[in-house]
């Protein structure tokens, strides 16, 4: 590792040094001129500033913008409103090109990097904004910023106390956020870290916490979400439809897809989409359920994936009454082997692992459906396709318990949001 | 002193002195009629004659801990005559095996020729257990296993022969009337028409509700209407006459209407009757097994089997009678294997040893040995049961020979194989063939899975009956019930000596196998003391605690198989048969190996489900289950 360094070290001076006297005109740097032997060449004394291995390349490119951002720079003075910095750098999108063109403008404007704690909590504040803030790269570039080696404690005294405290706060800081969104550090990360505060600093020992804890919590969600949900309705449709089902034998059908079109007479027809799922155990509660008795379509149910929520109808039964509920056992079922036995003895206590629960009767439920509209003729056409594998819900009477979809309550809010939103749907909506 | 066993022996002698009937015989033809010709020297009520009384219930007595040793003792055995008559079927059988039959064409063509069908056919064995008076050979249920044991020889032929009539026409045979019989046991006898029996549908296996076959009764009442689809019919395309299962309409006690099963012969000359084409299948490929479909089939009622709606009935009888021979069909097939793997060990040599005299090879000899002789014990030891007079019920003894042989089978051809190494796995050596023939043992005539459930839950019916009075006075809190027990379990974990009458004085068993006797009699007081347990423990509804009756079945099966183990050599001691001395052999060791194996399992039920791993079983079952797959990840997968 360390033999890495130092060879890194002596590329980067021997690479670096243009721009360090670009940097820093007029000023005499005699420890630069032999860079071959760099190692003897850098005590830890002079307090040096010098950029590392994922900065140098993109330094090395002599830019226009750059010497003039530089100039601007020290004409503001050393109080920089660094949020301006941003300002600046995106012209036109906030990207994550941007913004890295952001942190290279501080990085260049001064060898010392004077003001990086504030710097970096301006870029840390800023990322959300960006779209950047899950992106581990531009973390680590945020952590290059700082001043390498400055901050390693060099003796007892200062390993004993908090070295330099405002800057591992700040080091801290980053890896809280990167915590926060669930970004884990890498080996660069370490790498950083190690180079700017030491090893068993804070910042170091919060990077082992997070590598302590999160590869444990990584896979801790038995249903994980796709990182990505599909943008196309029916395809989310279909992955909250499974998720809800949670039977793998469970069919997904599309009923419907949404199409817009213009009609003879000129009226534009809209036609949302219908996608529904039914498990072959869904279809043989119905198929043995009382037509006499009524099913019902209620909804719309939210679901929440991740930021999005999505709504969805269940067809489902009264619950049954307790005369028909008890399955009597054909004692002529089994041709192998008796099926119960008939004995006068029940399990005894200390066999008996179920919990008490106090449970809520439910009625069955037969089916379940996402649609892009929630109105009574959309689900009725749900009804009507699930006939076709269903052929007792002809002779079933279906009443609809729709409540008020969320609708309304969201029309004000997306107007003034402007949020992003899943293509003609209501039901579906994105929110940051 | 072996008192009580000498007595016993005289009772044999006895029984067997007492006189016989005859019977009327039909017409023969070819090969059979020399067999026939020599049978027919002997009276045939002879074989009815069987020690003990009426009474069968051995292994149900096992679930209660008791030893039922006049049952099983001595060994059964069958009179001089029968036996000079049964060597005589046998000799011409096996040469015709071993000259005629030639198992590879058959394995490699998938299908039986003609003409091995037609020598099949002349030497009778179409109709071994029809009575003669319909032609057949009228073989006894003893007898029939002896005949098992060659005809396993080749399985395809076996399939064919136990299709036909172990299954096929045993509807007949057990609840036709006797217009039925006269019409199709000739034919069906002297092989000019092949039975087959058709249970299984596409839905359904075991269950009953889910068959789907349908028999409507037709406006004047003489026929019904057959419509259906069974799938995996051995004989399917060669049968003519079929036992067919299919729902009626049948009117309850209560006048309500009710779908039931009925059974019925039904004839291919019916009509309506067709069949896919033979099934590709991993061993027994010489028969023939495939769809049959029925389609507007007319029936007559005269052809239904029983009574209409009493199908269920026929079935499961017929499915319980058929599986006592595939103990000595097993044996029968392990003792020919031990015989070709034997002269391979004797002469291959490696590092200058011949392959007999390692340690490794010779173990599975006598694996093979052990196996062998229990598996014949338990054959006999049952037929000779189910040749008693009167119509004992030998079902569960029946289910534990399956069970026990089948996978006896499987284990000592896989062992067979493994002496011969690489070769052994070669298609030009016959024990690849064996081992995917000898699979489907584990498989037909009710997987072992559902038997093991059959005879749990039969015996703990059994012993419910009888301990649900002293379980529910326990339960009531009885002070006097509850410290018998108490006082019973201190004396057991004391160190018991349990004396259930079968080695020491007045024992049945010979004083040589002794320790073995006292094995079994511990193991069959445990375990009665465990089945009591479980049915304190769980009531009716050990029904859902499979895993617990896979135990109980399995130390049941072994407590039968010592059994056997021991009353054969018994015998054979007293006797004085050759080699008897391995026979104690073979029994101590099959009797010591089981006997901590019972132990160990037995230490299981009384545990609970956290302890004895149950739990965790089923867990894991779950999780894979829920996710269809295994899911562990991958041991080169990484979080970070």
């Amino acid at each position: 590792m360390n033999c890495v360094r130092k060879l890194l070290l002596a590329r980067e001076l021997s690479a670096g040094r243009g721009i360090l006297r670009q940097a820093a005109p007029g000023r005499d740097l005699p420890w630069l001129q032999g860079s071959s032997c760099a190692q003897r060449f850098w005590p830890v004394s002079v307090r040096s500033i010098r950029s590392s291995a994922a900065l140098s390349r993109s330094e090395l490119i002599p830019s226009a913008r750059g010497d003039k951002e530089k100039d601007r720079g020290s004409r503001d003075g050393s109080l920089v409103p660094f949020d301006e910095l941003f300002e600046r750098a995106h012209e036109g999108d906030r990207t994550k090109a941007a913004f890295s063109r952001a942190v290279e403008l501080f990085c260049q404007r001064d060898i010392r990097r004077r003001g990086h704690v504030e710097f970096i909590k301006a870029a840390l504040r800023k990322m959300p904004e960006f779209g950047v803030e899950r992106e581990l790269d531009v973390y680590n570039k945020i952590l290059d910023v700082f001043p390498k080696e400055v901050f390693v404690p060099r003796n007892f005294i200062q390993r004993m106390f908090n070295h330099y405290p405002r800057q591992q706060e700040c080091g801290i800081h980053v890896l809280e956020q990167m915590e926060n969104y669930g970004i884990m550090p890498d080996k660069q990360t370490k790498f950083l870290l190690l180079q700017i505060f030491g090893k068993k600093s804070h910042p170091v020992r919060k990077y082992q916490r997070l590598m302590y804890w999160f590869p444990r919590f990584k896979h801790v969600n038995p249903y994980p979400i796709p990182a990505a949900l599909p943008r196309d309705p029916v395809d989310l449709a279909r992955i909250s439809l499974q998720r809800i089902a949670a039977d793998l034998s469970a069919k997904i059908t599309v009923y419907q897809m949404s199409l817009t079109d213009v009609s003879d007479a000129g009226k534009e027809i809209t036609q949302p989409h219908i996608v529904g799922i039914q498990s072959p155990d869904q279809q043989e509660l119905l198929a043995h359920h009382n037509p006499a008795r009524p099913v019902f379509v209620e909804g719309p149910f939210p679901l929440w994936l991740k930021k999005t929520c999505v709504y969805y109808y269940v067809l489902r039964g009264e619950p049954l009454p307790p005369e028909e509920k008890e399955e009597t056992i054909d004692s002529e079922r089994n041709f192998f082997y008796p099926l119960h036995l008939d004995l006068d003895l029940d399990r005894g206590p200390w066999d008996d692992e179920e919990f008490y629960v106090d449970e809520v009767e439910e009625g069955p439920i037969f089916a379940m459906c996402m649609a892009g509209a929630g109105d009574q003729a959309t689900l009725a056409k749900w009804i009507l396709g699930l006939q076709q594998t269903n052929p007792i819900l002809s002779q079933t009477p279906v009443v609809f318990h729709l409540k008020p979809g969320p609708q309304e309550l969201q029309a004000a809010s997306d107007s003034e949001s402007g949020e992003e939103e899943i293509p003609q749907s209501w039901h579906a909506k994105q929110e940051l | 002193a072996p008192d009580g066993f000498q007595r016993r022996q005289a009772e044999l002698c006895r029984f067997q002195a007492l006189p016989s009937g005859t019977v009327t015989r039909s017409d023969m033809s070819g090969l059979s009629l020399v067999l026939r010709a020599a049978r027919a020297a002997f009276p045939a009520g002879a074989r009815q004659l069987r020690t003990g009384g009426l009474r069968s219930a051995y292994a149900k007595e096992l679930f209660l801990g008791k030893l039922g040793k006049e049952e099983v003792f001595p060994y059964p055995e069958i009179s001089n005559e029968e036996l000079e008559e049964i060597n005589q079927f046998v000799g011409p059988v096996e040469k015709f095996f071993s000259e005629e039959v030639d198992s590879k064409r058959i394995d490699q063509d998938a299908k039986i020729p003609p003409e091995t069908l037609k020598g099949l056919k002349s030497l009778g064995l179409f109709g071994m257990q029809i009575p003669e008076e319909y032609g057949g050979l009228g073989l006894s249920n003893t007898m029939y296993a002896r005949l098992g044991e060659i005809i396993s020889l080749d399985g395809s032929v076996a399939v064919t022969l136990a299709a036909h009539q172990a299954i096929g026409l045993k509807g007949i045979l057990i609840a036709g009337t006797d217009e039925q019989k006269a019409k199709y046991l000739p034919k069906l006898a002297s092989g000019e028409h092949i039975a087959a029996f058709c249970l299984t549908e596409p839905g359904s296996g075991s269950d009953a509700a889910s068959i789907q076959s349908r028999a409507t009764m037709s406006e004047d009442g003489k026929s019904f209407l057959l419509n259906g689809s069974k799938v995996w019919i051995s004989n399917g395309g060669l049968a003519d006459i079929f036992t067919v299962f299919a729902r009626t309409e049948a009117v309850d006690n209560d006048g309500t209407k009710k779908d039931k099963i009925s059974a019925f012969i039904v004839e291919r000359a019916f009509g309506g009757v067709t069949n896919g084409k033979p099934e590709d299948k991993l061993g027994i490929r010489g028969s023939n097994t495939c769809e049959v479909h029925f389609e507007n089939t007319k029936v007559p009622v005269e052809n239904v089997i029983g009574e209409v709606g009493g199908g269920f009935k026929v079935a499961m009888n017929i499915l319980n009678s058929g599986r006592f021979s595939m103990g000595s069909a097993s044996a029968g097939m392990i003792k020919k294997l031990i015989e070709m793997t034997a002269e391979y060990a004797c002469t291959r040599k490696q590092f200058n040893k011949k392959l007999s005299d390692f340690g490794l090879i010779q173990e599975k000899f006598t694996l093979m040995a052990v196996k062998a002789y229990v598996m014949e014990s338990m054959a006999y030891l049952t037929a000779g049961m189910m040749d008693r007079p009167g119509v004992p019920d030998c079902s569960v003894e029946a289910a534990m020979v399956k069970v026990f042989s089948s996978e006896g089978a499987w284990i000592c051809v896989s062992e067979a194989l493994q002496v011969l190494g690489g070769l052994g796995y070669m298609k030009d050596y016959p024990y690849e063939r064996y081992l995917r023939d000898s699979r489907i043992l584990l498989i037909f005539e009710g997987t072992n899975e559902i038997l093991r459930m059959y005879i749990a839950l039969t015996g703990m019916q059994y012993a419910g009956k009888i301990l649900t009075g002293k379980i529910k006075e326990i339960k009531k809190g009885n002070v006097g019930v509850a410290l018998e027990i108490f006082v019973n379990q201190f004396r057991d974990i004391m160190g018991r000596k349990v004396d259930l009458g079968l080695v020491g004085k007045d024992g049945v068993a010979h004083p040589s196998l002794e320790e073995s006797g006292k094995k079994l009699e511990e193991n069959i007081y445990y375990f009665g003391a465990a089945v009591e347990g479980l049915l304190r423990r769980f009531g009716k509804t050990i029904v859902d605690e499979q895993l617990v009756l896979k135990r109980v079945a399995d130390v049941s099966i072994n407590l039968y198989a010592m059994t056997a183990a021991i009353s054969r050599a018994s015998r054979s001691i007293s006797i004085g048969l050759r080699n008897h001395d391995h026979e104690v052999l073979l029994t101590n060791i099959f009797c010591t190996e089981a006997y901590f194996k019972n132990n160990y399992v037995m230490a299981e039920i009384e545990k609970y489900a956290a302890e004895n791993l149950d739990d965790s079983i089923k867990k894991v079952a779950q999780q894979v289950l829920e996710k269809r797959a295994y899911i562990c990840s991958h041991p080169l997968e990484r979080t970070f």
